[in-house]
């Protein structure tokens, strides 16, 4: 008996072809709203549109994020209306903005507010005027949703994502040791949200190391804490704690104690502040406004957008600061700003994956990931039942210079980063390719500041801190830290100068 | 000749090993822990295989006749190995004892079969080739059955029929030996009619493979299941033990039909009774309409308006002639509306204002349920409150999950409601508690609706009465962000088991 080769062959592949073809699920998605081209046009000082218009404010606002939008919100609850804000993107909300589609919003990026402590007294103030915070009590259905996060490590959940499974008796003491440290920050006062408000010179030696030379120097050598401490960087700064001040790294931990367990958070994320504020101070609002020029002069200023040129006595610049340069004629360079790339995807989920139970945590970190894992935009929703959703999904390309991660970022295409995402998911839940029909990203060029050594002490930050002359800076940049608080305070202050400087 | 002896090779090869897949498979699935259970019975195959193997230096003689009658054996032994599990699993003490003894032997046969078909064809090749040839069909024909059994036969016939194919697939093997062999074989005819006889008996049990699988989970469930459906939500299963019908969701007990009128006269009528005059009533959850029963016993209601997640369940409940004897048909009255859609979101969006609201859902095992426990839900709830209105809210049992019951009561309280807790001891559930919660004052009421069996005015009092062991504990408020209810809970019933 002979069986031929070839024929076997044929009989055998041709089974194993039937055996492998698989209902190839389509996945389809673009990059949304980049500003790269914007922002490039800005940089390379390409040609605007010669001036056609004139109107005149008091005051221009430049930039409609956090910042921007929250000096508006200042300005016209003082009852002051002459002043208008000017956004480059279509949508307001910056590194707050939002989507949504038939099965929920979702954020594209900030997602979250910390329930703000006592010295953040004008979040506090935004919050009440919100309904968020109510007779002293916070909105339960603002408050993040039980359970909270969760972190994937050795082939399973634990609940949180500081690690608390498989730890050494030695990374348990090494923990316990870096809480001691943070509770002695904690109680030195100097660590508070806005920074600005405990900020004091005793604390300049913190920001000369990295926060990770600064662990290693107290004998905190742990892999599992410097992983946490890592992604803690990287959550928050987009960087690792090797290129983290030790000041930013502790004021993440020291700066926070909150008296109710939240955050606060909205299916949309902070885009929810944003559709609130935008309730109030929509009318002022110019979008697809890019500002491309800007001239100081004695006693007032010029800001060109398109073919109009406003001319106002003050301008709180909220966008991002190192963006001033490129406007303003005679503005150095500014190296001590520097920021990292992010990309953020947000997945529509037609089912969700298998293993995925009935008690899923808003928060899904997984160790060793270089990404910061997915947030579940669905979460507050009060249903019981819930067969569809939309994670959104976070990178901070740390690792690296962040000039080379912009490149990465602009180089490869949509495709790449899909699949590198797909397989970063797949690692906790095999069958989310079966799972998700849609993939929408955002590339962020620059997305949050960076506090690199010495970039708190900074001569450069504190001197545009100040708010002196007639260009008011306002990003939360200014603070080394790009959160929402930061953003919000510096907004607030800009606006409140400016009408001191006014009812003169 | 040589082919179909080849593919003798491949077949019975894959049936040695769907015989070895489905004792690992059906151990899994009955013991768990399915590392243990594969390596345990692979190891205890091959082991006996060897045996089999050994033991054919013993056979001399009719090689033909000793293989046919070992497929045949094969065939009867294997094909029935998986309903024989079944059944012992559900029937026997020592469901292990037997699956293991019963691995042993098709281990044993299906070592002897290759060495002696070897032995057979091995005047016909060269022993180079006989032993390249059986070898490869035999690790081709594992291969195609390692394939088949996760992809076509378990998803598409099942542990039971699977194994009652390849029985037939042996026998078959057996059948055309006979003729293979027909020169060494002078008493083929006998063989013959002993194989269509075992192919009879195969296929008989492959058309009744139902009836075993469902005789031996009746057992294992100790009551007959008469409803099992698996809905977008959850798992349903009816049980009948004599007159007892019991309703199951996701394995949790929801009513016992023998005492389920203790639980529903004490969930309505201390509440329904002190309100002065009940029109429009809500149930949440509560979709079996026992608590809808209890309402229609007041002419007054003008309308019950009842909202519940799970479609099938209420079409169950509606239709289902033995359960709508049982709410005695109150899903088809005409004051009773249906709505199926999820609570909180309803109440969130709905408007209408209630004089009674009963709310009776599952207990509060995850974090999806518990949100219906806490706040911001009964500050929801109460909205729809009217100013004489009152709430009532199923909540665990003070005794078994004591924990979990006051924290209920502080919920409801913190709220903003007033609480009016009370229990009840209904057997199949044991001590079982409610509150009553209002933005005014609650009085047990003076009169309660004829041809109550458990409820009476005279011993209304003593609901609201807690002994020492079922007294109010000090317990936070279960709310959205912090889900103490759920953990309380889960402690409560770890305490209870340990």
């Amino acid at each position: 008996m002979k069986v031929s080769r070839r024929k076997f062959l044929q009989a055998g592949s041709a089974v194993l072809v039937g055996l492998s073809v698989k209902g190839a699920r389509s996945i389809s998605g673009s990059f949304v709203n980049d500003s790269f081209q914007l922002g490039h046009q800005l940089r390379d000082r390409g040609s605007f549109p010669t001036v056609r218009r004139t109107e005149r404010h008091a005051v221009v606002i430049v930039g409609g994020g956090i910042a921007g939008l929250s000096a508006a919100w200042r300005l016209n609850k003082h009852g002051f209306h002459d002043f208008v804000l000017l956004e480059m993107n279509e949508q307001l909300g910056g590194n707050s903005r939002w989507g949504q589609n038939e099965i929920t919003a979702y954020p594209w990026a900030a997602h979250y507010v910390p329930v703000p402590g006592p010295k953040a007294t004008y979040v506090r103030e935004l919050f009440a005027e919100l309904g968020v915070l109510k007779n002293g009590e916070w909105e339960e259905r603002y408050l993040c949703f039980a359970p909270q996060e969760r972190l994937y490590l050795y082939g399973r959940w634990q609940d949180g994502i500081e690690p608390a499974v498989g730890l050494s008796a030695d990374d348990r003491d090494q923990f316990k040791r870096l809480e001691d440290f943070i509770h002695q920050f904690r109680a030195t006062g100097g660590f508070t949200i806005p920074m600005e408000r405990g900020l004091s010179s005793s604390q300049t030696d913190l920001d000369r190391i990295s926060f990770e030379e600064w662990l290693r120097q107290r004998g905190m050598s742990s892999r599992v804490l410097h992983w946490y401490m890592n992604y803690c960087c990287r959550d928050d700064y987009g960087a690792l704690a090797a290129d983290t001040s030790a000041w930013a790294g502790i004021h993440y931990f020291a700066s926070r104690e909150p008296e109710e367990k939240g955050p606060l958070t909205w299916p949309e994320g902070n885009g929810w502040i944003v559709k609130r504020l935008l309730e109030r101070v929509e009318s002022f609002v110019r979008t697809g406004a890019t500002v491309h020029r800007i001239e100081q002069r004695k006693n007032d200023l010029s800001v060109y957008s398109g073919d109009t040129e406003y001319r106002a006595q003050f301008v709180i610049f909220a966008a991002p600061t190192f963006l001033a340069p490129y406007l303003t004629e005679g503005m150095a360079p500014l190296p001590d700003f520097e920021y990292s790339p992010w990309l953020t995807a947000n997945l529509t989920l037609d089912r969700l994956p298998a293993n995925y139970g009935t008690d899923i945590p808003w928060d899904n970190v997984v160790m060793n990931s270089p990404t910061l894992g997915y947030v579940d935009a669905r979460h507050q929703t009060v249903q019981s039942h819930v067969e569809r959703t939309v994670w959104t999904f976070y990178w901070a390309l740390a690792e690296g210079a962040p000039a080379e991660n912009r490149k990465l970022l602009l180089e490869k295409d949509w495709g790449y980063w899909k699949e590198a995402i797909l397989h970063d998911l797949e690692r906790v839940h095999p069958d989310i390719r079966q799972c998700v029909s849609r993939i929408d990203m955002m590339r962020f060029g620059h997305a949050m500041a960076r506090p690199k050594r010495g970039a708190i002490f900074s001569e450069e930050r504190r001197r545009l801190a100040k708010l002196e002359g007639r260009l008011l800076f306002a990003n939360s940049d200014l603070s080394g830290l790009s959160i929402f608080e930061e953003a919000q305070y510096r907004g607030v202050r800009a606006a409140e100068k400016a009408l001191e400087m006014l009812a003169r | 000749m040589g082919i179909l002896l080849f593919i003798s090779v491949l077949l019975i090869a894959a049936c040695g090993l769907i015989y070895e897949l489905i004792a690992g498979t059906l151990a899994s699935y009955l013991l768990g822990d399915s590392v243990l259970q594969f390596s345990t019975i692979i190891g205890c195959y091959l082991f006996a295989m060897g045996i089999g193997s050994a033991l054919t230096r013993y056979i001399h003689r009719g090689l033909a006749y000793r293989f046919v009658w070992i497929e045949l054996m094969l065939g009867v032994i294997g094909g029935f190995s998986s309903a024989l599990l079944f059944l012992a699993f559900a029937y026997s003490q020592g469901f292990q004892l037997i699956m293991y003894a019963l691995v042993m032997v098709i281990g044993v046969l299906v070592g002897l079969e290759i060495p002696i078909l070897m032995r057979i064809v091995k005047e016909r090749y060269a022993f180079r080739d006989v032993v390249a040839h059986v070898l490869t069909f035999d690790y081709l024909g594992a291969l195609g059955a390692s394939l088949l059994f996760p992809i076509l036969l378990v998803p598409y016939l099942g542990l039971v029929r699977s194994a009652m194919l390849f029985g037939l697939i042996n026998v078959g093997v057996a059948l055309w030996s006979t003729f293979l062999f027909a020169k060494q074989l002078p008493a083929a005819r006998g063989l013959r009619i002993a194989c269509v006889l075992v192919i009879c008996g195969l296929a008989v049990g492959m058309a009744q493979a139902k009836r075993i699988t469902t005789a031996a989970e009746d057992n294992i469930y100790a009551d007959e299941i008469i409803f099992a459906r698996d809905t977008r939500y959850q798992h349903i299963v009816l049980t009948r033990f004599k007159d007892d019908i019991r309703l199951f969701l996701n394995s949790h007990l929801q009513f016992s039909s023998r005492d389920e009128y203790r639980y529903h006269e004490a969930l309505i009528h201390p509440g329904l009774s002190a309100v002065p005059t009940p029109r429009r009533v809500l149930v949440l959850g509560g979709g079996d309409g026992l608590a809808v029963r209890e309402i229609l016993k007041y002419p007054q209601v003008e309308s019950v308006t009842l909202v519940d997640l799970d479609p099938e369940m209420t079409r169950l409940f509606t239709t289902h002639p033995m359960l709508t004897a049982l709410n005695q048909k109150s899903f088809q009255n005409s004051r009773v509306h249906i709505i199926n859609a999820d609570a909180f979101p309803w109440v969130d969006s709905n408007s209408d204002s209630f004089d009674f609201i009963v709310v009776d859902f599952p207990d509060p095992t995850n974090y999806s349920l518990g949100k219906l426990y806490t706040t911001a839900f009964y500050k929801a709830a109460a909205r729809h409150l009217s100013a004489q209105g009152l709430m009532v809210v199923q909540s665990t049992s003070p005794m078994f999950a004591r924990d979990s019951y006051w924290c209920i009561v502080e919920t409801l309280k913190q709220a903003g409601l007033k609480t009016y807790p009370y229990h009840v001891y209904v057997p199949s559930f044991g001590e079982w508690g409610f509150v009553i919660a209002s933005g005014h004052e609650y009085l047990p009421p003076a009169s309660l609706p004829a041809g109550l069996r458990f409820v009476s005015v005279d011993g209304l009092p003593t609901l609201f009465q807690f002994p020492p062991d079922m007294s109010p504990m000090n317990m936070p408020p279960n709310r959205l962000n912090d889900q103490v209810l759920v953990r309380a809970y889960d402690q409560d019933w770890k305490d209870i088991s340990h």
